[in-house]
């Protein structure tokens, strides 16, 4: 229990400094910009409490904020994406039992579940950070346009992450 | 009493998600108000300590482009010097007179932090109050005007980018005089939007659009970035005017900030017409 806590704090800061140093300064043809950050959100334990899950994707949301100027606006995103998890992977698998020796990746979900458990995280944090930052649904077209480029390539990266890491 | 803490008990995630989302929605809405708040003027300071450390990594992968800029643009400000001009009037002298007062007054600064593929965007730059930065200052990058300064901390300050939603700078084009706002629509990071342009002014493609000077943030005759497409809006007697910005705000190594050194005088005179 304790080395799972420590793992996530680990991965928290490793992958905020990977996100403000790395990816934020990949801006392919002034759309792509993969978020990267949010694979701390959807690798939490299945057990992680309510309140933890909450704050620790706020806390994380907020870091990267501060780096960027766009005070409060992952933050809002990554919250919503963290209070829909607990539903989504209910929907995705009803019969999951929480205890810690299993966790969410490509170990234990395969890839196509794991694909579309980050996929679904990915784009609602997306579409609701690009639309708070436009601040207006009339520009919605190009607030689709960056989620499907950016999102795609953010799931990409961390299933890709994902594959690397995971204990053989 | 107690079903209301039952109540709220049962439904403690929830509340936890709205109370998250009230802190983030308030600093989105502190954070857009002009003026930022204490608090995060602060964290300012430390996010720019760290990212200043960041550039002092990755500044060398940049020098050499960053020379090259730098020496044209030391070519042409030579050129503008006296001693590379001659005297073709003899019959004229010079003298030193009392007419010429400094208006403005340029530092350079570092950029340490620049976005230009979001929405609003903004820079940080490596001087701030200690070096006599305040906020609405002008900032301007080597090719053209770059944005408007937005909070100081003691060493650090924030530019709100030219390429925001609110950014609205008075422009005007150069032949002809009218005089517009630039804006920016979010699309495209090298095209900005010349507006309240009236379709009876001939406008062609290749025009050079200027800063007017008429809000007084920005010198007058700035460069802005030159006419690429004009198209009459429909019933309304306006332009549709999209702009080539001269400056590429995806290469922003140094920029300028710009003192108003009459900046009280003309406050002053500004707020005495709007009383």
């Amino acid at each position: 229990m304790n080395r799972l806590v420590l793992l996530n704090i680990a991965r928290f800061l490793l992958l905020l400094l990977l996100q403000v140093f790395v990816f934020n300064h990949i801006n392919y043809v002034g759309y792509v910009n993969p978020f990267i950050f949010l694979m701390f959100v959807v690798l939490l334990p299945f057990e992680t409490p309510g309140w933890l899950l909450l704050l620790s994707s706020f806390s994380i949301g907020l870091g990267v904020d501060l780096f960027t100027g766009s005070l409060g606006v992952h933050a809002s995103a990554t919250t919503l994406t963290a209070f829909l998890r607990p539903t989504i992977l209910h929907q995705l698998m009803p019969k999951l039992e929480k205890n810690s020796t299993v966790q969410p990746g490509l170990n234990f979900m395969g890839l196509p579940t794991f694909t579309l458990y980050t996929a679904i995280l990915v784009f609602i944090h997306h579409f609701a950070f690009f639309t708070i930052e436009s601040w207006s649904f009339s520009e919605i077209g190009y607030t689709l346009l960056r989620t499907l480029f950016s999102g795609f390539f953010t799931v990409l990266f961390i299933v890709m992450l994902d594959f690397i890491f995971r204990k053989k | 009493m107690r079903s209301l803490i039952l109540f709220l008990w049962k439904h403690r995630y929830f509340l936890l998600f709205l109370i998250l989302q009230l802190v983030a929605i308030g600093l989105i809405v502190s954070n857009n108000s002009f003026q930022r708040s204490k608090f995060i003027s602060a964290s300012n300071g430390v996010t720019g300590n760290i990212l200043s450390l960041y550039d002092n990594a990755v500044s060398y992968f940049a020098l050499k482009s960053a020379n090259e800029r730098l020496a044209q643009e030391n070519a042409r400000l030579r050129n503008k010097l006296k001693t590379s001009q001659i005297l073709l009037d003899t019959n004229s002298f010079e003298f030193q007179d009392s007419l010429w007062q400094q208006h403005y007054y340029y530092q350079h600064s570092k950029v340490l932090n620049n976005s230009f593929q979001k929405r609003n965007n903004y820079l940080i730059i490596s001087k701030g109050s200690k070096q006599g930065i305040s906020t609405q200052m002008a900032v301007l990058g080597q090719n053209g005007i770059v944005g408007i300064v937005n909070s100081v901390s003691e060493n650090f300050s924030s530019v709100i980018s030219v390429l925001h939603s609110r950014s609205a700078i008075d422009a005007k084009l150069k032949n002809s005089g009218y005089t517009g706002t630039i804006g920016w629509d979010g699309k495209d990071y090298r095209i900005g939007q010349l507006k309240n342009i009236p379709s009876h002014v001939n406008v062609k493609i290749g025009d050079t659009v200027v800063t007017s000077g008429f809000s007084f943030i920005f010198p007058e005759g700035l460069m802005v970035g030159i006419v690429e497409s004009a198209t009459e809006i429909k019933g309304k007697g306006y332009y549709d005017i999209q702009v080539r910005f001269s400056q590429e705000f995806n290469k922003l190594e140094y920029v300028y900030v710009v003192t108003d050194l009459l900046r009280e005088e003309e406050e002053l005179i500004e707020n005495q017409t709007n009383e």
